[in-house]
């Protein structure tokens, strides 16, 4: 006999669901449960998913929290009318059941289907792993977050607090579907979080810094552990002496790296295909148009080995790839799921994701960023004279219709006279989409992806995402500051 | 029994059964809920169904303490043989923790209800009976009113409804057994429209509630959504500086919001809280009454319990302006050494004034008129906050120009001393039950 292939090849995902009763025989009495009243697409999408996250707070590691999850979502499509059912049992008659739910939706409308013979696809792997998590036992963690958090305290005489979480997860997924596609994927995540309070003279403040990777435990080397309690004290002991900027329109340069969350906001979410299918984006018609300055290059990326946005295929099974958005300032593509490439006669790009089997997948983003142009990042704050440099940003949102959109910057500092001079932190930045992507006047030749957790939200859907950044500048946009 | 309660029953039994298998596994306290949930989603776009989704989900959630040593778990794995394993797992992991005793469970005698089931009233016996056509008709009828405002700006148009049941059963080592049952509906619309150049302002409304009946009309969530994306036409941004600023009933959560974090048990424990030396100090002027309430009839934030299982019981949070209460769980309580409150806010239910704010807005040569966000943050450790909005400029209470592309900042240390007034018009929809607030002196960043 031969020995089973490892865990986290397709073929040892597809035995772990043989396992459960998720076989050809069931796959093939789903389909065509779902597909009775006809289809142009339907898909089963089964997945499990395991995870530990292990807390240090008060100077004890005295928090562990695991969480399993398993089921399978059905869909069928229609033109673009979608049903959809799941279930958590995966027994033949919970499957079934579902399978008939989703399948009401082509009830009168549908044309026949027929499901085809199965063929099992292969992909590429961007995210090979050495070492299960789950052979990874708690107690080998544990030197890990103690020494973050010696390492925090030993940093600075003001640190008063420090609090350390280390998560992990395994997804398996398995898609079968309708068309005879079968395809599997192992998907591993790590995320680890540092944060850190500081006493000074003026008061209490904090800082903060994550890692995040599709890796194992090896992703953590010495020089990755050192930034991020460097960075987690450091953004602390900056924010005490930082004010508020004033308000108004000014030059903003955005440091490299998480930056990447401006283009996000100002031009991501607005060329997911579902918004401009339904033409309801500012960025609708108007492909193969000058939308941003001649520097302005932005891909979306699948592709980048290990980082938090890499997919080996999508949730609907198709392969991903690096998909150019925005080639010299004019537009080229939009993230497209089947439903819109079908709707568009395109290819899809492989940018149909969900959160879980609970929800549908959508157009989502993957890693979004600029790629680098010729400005030296130095000379663009030095051609500045005044404005605001922004380096570490939480959180960002879009109005997909206005094209407005809003982020968040934690830490960054006023430029006058072409240089960095008086530290900012707690500011909102609002602005225009299309304007601003005019706007941004010099890229830096440093591009950066970022290596921090982001998770991108959409109709009530979280899904991992990286982003990255040459150093921009953007000649105008509205700061919230004026404290 | 009803087919509900059997269903309750059952899932009651099984928490009971995890929590004498994990003590068997050596445990010391444990704390099992489970859960079984369903919800149909329907939306409609040009005249068809676009989604139709149906849910049901169970899921079993355990708090262990193994010799002091605290973990929390979840699984959707119901099969009997992967809950023991589950179990076993979970418990080993405890083991290589170092122990906290102040994760130990509340005495015993500070658990149980607040409320009775009947008094919440959070199942609309209607729910029972509520079928796939009538739920395909309301969403018809919701899209119809909507389709029904269309003039020659209209793009596009999706209409929203959902309704759920669920049921919730806990059960701990110390002799907590009980059960919640309740329903739910929610509806809404999304509008886009058509501007000059390429904006194409968008508008969406959204109802919940626990009794169908107690939803505005499909007209009146129809208008919502209709007047939210009307009122975005021409919007631009006005010159920064300090204004007078009006916060829409709706949206008062987000600043009201800001008071959270700092009241809660964990930043008072780090050191993360401006609001810690506060406690029957005024931190806003005595226009703001504030009451956290878990034990109003159909509130949308109503329960029996807390999230450490103490009975919910309505409490004064802020009092004509002087802060009464903090948010402190049974853990962080331990920590502080000091009593436990509640770690968990429930619907908040701020006392309205006695003048309309359109009336207060009169008085005002210029002020701005916040209706919705757009991103934003806030530092509870200082105060400070920062959010992108939506709304008019009004002059003498009319509105005068649209707003977009601006920012509202400020310290809610110096934001809420400056609430001028509090308007009659209490919203009802969401757990924030907030009359609009007037704020004076406000900075707002433009161009």
């Amino acid at each position: 006999m031969n020995a089973s292939p490892p865990a986290t090849s397709p073929e040892g995902v597809f035995a772990f669901f043989a396992a459960l009763g998720a076989d050809e025989d069931l796959f093939t009495a789903a389909l065509q449960a779902a597909t009775a009243w006809g289809a142009d697409h339907a898909e089963l999408y089964f997945q499990h998913s395991a995870s530990t996250s292990l807390g240090l707070s008060d100077r004890k590691v005295n928090r562990a929290h695991t969480s399993v999850d398993l089921g399978v979502g059905v869909r069928v499509v229609v033109g673009d009318q979608v049903g959809y059912a799941y279930t958590e049992d995966l027994s033949r008659e919970a499957v079934l059941a579902a399978a008939r739910v989703a399948s009401q939706i082509a009830r009168g409308v549908g044309r026949p289907a027929v499901v085809e013979v199965p063929r099992v696809s292969g992909h590429p792997s961007f995210y090979p792993i050495d070492r299960l998590w789950t052979d990874v036992d708690l107690a080998e963690r544990m030197p890990l977050v103690r020494a973050w958090e010696e390492g925090a305290f030993a940093a600075d005489a003001r640190v008063r607090n420090v609090q350390v979480d280390l998560g992990d997860g395994e997804s398996r997924v398995l898609i079968a579907r309708a068309d005879g596609v079968r395809v599997a994927d192992f998907r591993p995540m790590t995320t680890a979080w540092l944060s850190t309070t500081v006493e000074g003279e003026s008061g209490r403040e904090t800082g903060s810094y994550n890692l995040a990777a599709r890796d194992g435990l090896r992703f953590y080397t010495p020089d990755r552990q050192g930034r991020m309690v460097a960075q987690a004290v450091q953004r602390a002991v900056q924010a005490l002496d930082a004010g508020s900027p004033p308000a108004g329109e000014m030059p903003v340069v955005m440091a490299a790296g998480s930056s990447g969350i401006l283009l996000h906001e100002a031009i991501g979410h607005g060329l997911e295909a579902d918004f401009n299918r339904k033409d309801i984006s500012i960025f609708a018609s108007k492909m193969d148009q000058t939308v941003a300055s001649a520097e302005v290059t932005v891909v979306d990326d699948a592709t980048i080995p290990g980082s938090r946005g890499a997919l080996n295929i999508d949730d609907e099974g198709n392969p991903t790839e690096k998909t150019v958005l925005v080639e010299g300032g004019v537009l080229r593509s939009y993230l497209h799921d089947s439903i819109s490439a079908r709707h568009y006669g395109v290819k899809p790009t492989g940018s149909g994701r969900r959160q879980s089997f609970r929800h549908a997948p959508l157009p989502r983003m993957r890693a979004t960023y600029m790629e680098a142009g010729p400005h030296d990042p130095a000379e663009i704050i030095a051609s500045t004279e005044r404005g605001i440099y922004c380096e570490d940003f939480a959180n960002g949102q879009v109005q997909i219709g206005g094209g407005d959109f809003a982020f968040y910057v934690r830490f960054g500092y006023l430029i006058e006279n072409g240089r960095l001079t008086r530290p900012i932190k707690d500011v909102n930045l609002i602005g225009n989409g299309p304007k601003v992507l005019a706007a941004i006047d010099m890229v830096g030749n440093d591009l950066k992806i970022d290596e921090g957790g982001w998770t991108c939200g959409k109709d009530g859907q979280g899904v991992p995402v990286s982003q990255g950044m040459p150093t921009v500048r953007v000649a105008k946009l509205s700061v919230g500051g004026g404290r | 029994m009803s087919a509900s309660a059997s269903e309750a029953q059952g899932l009651l039994d099984l928490a009971a059964d995890l929590v004498a298998k994990a003590r068997a596994l050596g445990a010391d306290e444990v704390s099992v809920g489970v859960s079984a949930s369903s919800d149909v989603q329907l939306s409609r776009r040009d005249g068809k169904v676009e989604e139709a989704k149906e849910a049901r989900t169970r899921r079993v959630g355990v708090r262990l303490l193994v010799d002091d040593r605290y973990s929390s778990h979840s699984t959707s794995d119901l099969r009997p043989e992967a809950l023991e394993a589950f179990l076993a797992r979970a418990v080993e992991a405890s083991r290589y923790l170092e122990p906290d005793a102040d994760r130990r469970l509340p005495p015993a005698d500070d658990c149980g209800r607040g409320s009775a089931e009947a008094h919440l009233d959070h199942l609309d016996p209607a729910h029972a009976a509520f079928t796939a056509e009538d739920r395909a008709a309301w969403a018809l009828a919701v899209e119809q009113a909507i389709l029904a405002l269309r003039d020659d700006r209209f793009i596009s148009a999706t209409a929203y409804t959902a309704d759920g049941h669920g049921l919730h059963a806990q059960a701990t080592s110390h002799g907590f057994a009980d059960t919640t049952e309740s329903a739910w509906y929610g509806a809404g619309g999304m509008l886009t429209l058509r501007d000059e150049g390429d904006r194409r302002p968008e508008g969406f409304s959204w109802f919940g509630a626990r009794y169908r009946t107690d939803l505005p009309t499909v007209e009146a969530i129809a208008a919502e959504a209709d007047r939210r994306a009307r009122e975005a036409i021409g919007a631009a941004p006005a010159p920064s500086g300090t204004y007078p600023m009006i916060l829409a009933n709706h949206a008062a959560g987000r600043i009201l919001g800001l008071l959270s974090g700092p009241l809660g048990g964990y930043a008072l424990h780090h050191g993360r809280s401006c609001l810690a030396d506060k406690l029957d100090a005024a931190i806003a002027s005595e226009a703001l009454t504030l009451r956290d309430d878990p034990t109003i009839p159909r509130g949308l934030a109503s329960t029996p319990w807390d999230g450490d299982l103490r009975r919910a019981v309505p409490r004064t949070i802020v009092e004509r302006g002087v802060l009464r209460s903090f948010y402190i769980d049974q853990f962080h309580a331990r920590r502080l050494g000091r009593a436990p409150t509640t770690g968990g806010r429930t619907n908040w239910v701020v006392e309205p004034g006695s003048e309309p704010w359109e009336a207060v807005a009169k008085r005002f040569p210029k002020a701005i008129l916040v209706t919705g966000f757009l991103g934003g943050n806030a530092n509870g450790t200082t105060g400070d906050f920062s959010y992108g909005i939506r709304g008019q400029l009004l002059e003498h209470g009319e509105p005068v120009q649209p707003l977009a592309e601006m920012n509202v900042s400020g310290n809610l240390l110096t934001l809420f001393p400056k609430l001028l007034a509090v308007g009659t018009d209490v919203w009802t929809h969401s757990p924030v039950r907030s009359p609009t607030l007037v704020f004076d002196d406000v900075s707002f960043s433009g161009t």
